[in-house]
């Protein structure tokens, strides 16, 4: 068992332990900052996959930018035990049952489909590394990404509209 | 290409005009001759002159198909602006960047209209989304205007969310973004992979044209939206949406055509039912023209379900006949007071005019031979004939169609036999002119559909 792998399972028994303790422990600050620990996790992942662009990324913008709105979100409902609205218990069941059942159509459709490589590129693939990814962000997709420009100036102007004062 | 770099352009001027010209009538002249240079270079590009030559690697093809749909949308987005641009001040201050949103969904217009890219797709999607959930929601001290745009955000961004789930199944399916590379026979059965992505894609495809059972937004939306936005984004924007639609199936799911059809069979049975009974049961015009727009993009899913020569000529003459006669009838609802059935009461006494033409409009969204809107749905059901064996779908088009009429005339029915005292604001005689020209057109092209068509081909 070489380092990759050791690695490979602390992280995934990290991310899944982490992502069990979100959506279990009561207090919803908890639930928050055990899901930065999965996004860290995963970042691992990405680092192992040589994937270096995406791992970054991933903790600057969910670990970082997400996780600090949802944090402010929270902070501001002031939730505590008074003020947890009580669901019904044929709610959660309902809930339980719509939930397995999208798990086990997913789970039935895509448990033998074929995917292009089989084989995860571990420590070698180059793809993910910034120099290559930039190199494609401006030869190969210099259109689209010029394009996105438009998508965010349009959408810097109808922050504008909505927020400026009449 | 042409269009595409000038209506980002535009976007940009008409942001800043804002802050430099204080005269509104500036701002709305720049809009127009905006439009007006956006339309010529598009038919400068037709006739072959390309003024800027970028490499796009194939993602973006302007082929004659794409280049006609964006002349027909300029077309209407310039009659649009010379009818109802005035009516913009009306719903708030920022003037000029109603404007500028205007101009950035017409760039994204040309992207749907030719992408060969699911990635430009995408772009191009989300560039008409975004200004347009900030126009619904411009009119901020009303509730309802409010309300509205959250609603079609929250919706809006979650179809997206399908939308980019489904292309990140194909690329796993498939392992590339260009439309035509999607679009290879596999042996024996076709990865599950690339079924649910090309459902997902269906999906919210089918959400944002207002298709059935995907549709709970759009009498709402379209309803709590401003009025002069609301003719914007029902009539050009959906058929923008479309031209994304057929060519997205044709291009990349061609070969999996088996596997859709009865899908989209389905979706325009339920849209064409949904919407055409409940626009019966409406009492607002303006909502019954929400669910009109329901029941008619019904008819246009019928382009797609049939894929062939027909349907996309017939797509285009739909799209021309829908957006004029729809923009028509909005032009004139803008200036009335009540919107309701009641407030059209002896609407012919006072402006014959208005009430001539809007009777043309009506005739033609119901689709009464000598208008335009009849040879369209006469294109979409002959494009099913010619699959052969869907015989029940154009009957059940046809029925459905017949209840159409009831709605549309119970405007006339108001308009004409009925007496009462219609609250209208003033309208200038350059507004008759335009509204006359207008139906001449309806009429025009529902007796020589091929002024249209022929530029498809030469």
């Amino acid at each position: 068992m070489g380092i990759t792998q050791i690695l490979f399972w602390f992280l995934s028994i990290a991310a899944i332990f982490s992502a069990l303790m979100v959506i279990s422990s009561k207090n919803p600050v908890h639930s928050v900052l055990w899901l930065i620990v999965t996004f860290f996790s995963i970042s691992g992942h990405y680092i192992v996959l040589n994937a270096q662009f995406l791992a970054i990324v991933n903790v600057i913008v969910y670990a970082g930018a997400i996780m600090v709105l949802f944090l402010f979100v929270i902070m501001l409902m002031n939730l505590n035990k008074e003020s947890e609205p009580q669901k019904h218990k044929w709610l959660r069941i309902a809930g339980a049952v719509a939930g397995g059942c999208l798990l086990l159509v997913f789970v039935a459709a895509l448990k033998d489909t074929d995917i292009k490589h089989q084989q995860a590129l571990v420590n070698t693939g180059n793809i993910g590394l910034i120099k290559n990814l930039g190199k494609e962000l401006f030869t190969t997709y210099v259109v689209p990404f010029e394009i996105s420009s438009i998508l965010f100036l349009s959408a810097m102007v109808g922050a504008v509209v909505i927020g400026k004062k009449e | 290409m042409n269009a595409l770099i000038l209506s980002a352009i535009f976007g940009v001027i008409l942001m800043f005009s804002g802050i430099l010209l204080k005269q509104k009538a500036v701002i709305r002249n720049i809009a127009i001759a905006g439009i007006v240079l956006l339309l010529a270079v598009n038919i400068l590009e037709m006739c072959g002159t390309v003024l800027f030559h970028v490499n796009t690697h194939g993602m973006i093809v302007f082929d004659r198909f794409a280049l006609l749909f964006n002349t027909i949308a300029f077309v209407a987005t310039f009659i649009y602006l010379i009818l109802s641009a005035r009516d913009m001040e009306k719903v708030g201050v920022n003037y000029a960047e109603y404007f500028a949103l205007i101009f950035f969904i017409l760039c994204g217009i040309t992207l749907t209209s030719s992408f060969k890219s699911l990635l430009i797709l995408f772009l191009g999607i989300e560039i008409i989304s975004i200004p347009l959930y900030i126009l619904t929601g411009s009119d901020k001290r009303n509730l309802k205007s409010n309300e509205a745009s959250l609603k079609y955000f929250l919706l809006g961004a979650f179809s997206t969310g399908l939308m980019l789930m489904g292309i990140a199944l194909i690329y796993g399916a498939r392992g590339t973004f260009d439309t035509l590379s999607i679009n290879m026979l596999t042996e024996g059965k076709p990865s599950l992979l690339i079924i649910a992505g090309m459902l997902l894609l269906l999906f919210s495809m089918s959400f944002k044209v207002s298709a059935a059972p995907f549709h709970f937004w759009t009498p709402d939306v379209y309803d709590g939206a401003p009025t002069v936005f609301t003719s914007f984004m029902a009539t050009i924007v959906k058929a923008a949406v479309f031209i994304a639609f057929i060519r997205l199936f044709d291009d990349a799911f061609g070969v999996l055509q088996s596997q859709w059809q009865l899908f989209v069979a389905i979706i325009i049975v339920a849209t064409l039912f949904i919407g055409n009974i409940t626009a019966v049961f409406q009492q607002s015009v303006k909502r019954m023209l929400a669910y009109s727009s329901i029941a008619q993009a019904g008819f246009m899913m019928m382009a797609v379900f049939a894929m062939n020569t027909d349907a996309k000529e017939g797509l285009l003459l739909y799209a021309v006949a829908y957006c004029f006669a729809t923009i028509g009838i909005f032009a004139v609802l803008i200036k009335m007071k009540d919107y309701t059935f009641d407030g059209f009461n002896g609407f012919a006494k006072q402006q014959p005019i208005l009430a001539a033409t809007t009777t043309i409009f009506l005739l033609s969204l119901a689709g009464i031979p000598l208008t335009a809107g009849f040879l369209s749905k006469f294109y979409m059901l002959k494009a099913v004939m010619i699959t052969g064996q869907n015989l029940w779908l154009v009957i059940f088009a046809i029925l459905m169609a017949a209840i159409s009429v009831y709605y549309y005339f119970r405007v006339i029915q108001a308009m004409y036999f009925k007496t009462g005292d219609t609250q209208v604001v003033e309208v200038s005689s350059t507004f008759k002119w335009i509204l006359v020209i207008l139906s001449a057109v309806i009429i025009l092209l529902g007796i020589y559909p091929d002024i249209v068509l022929n530029w498809l081909y030469f």
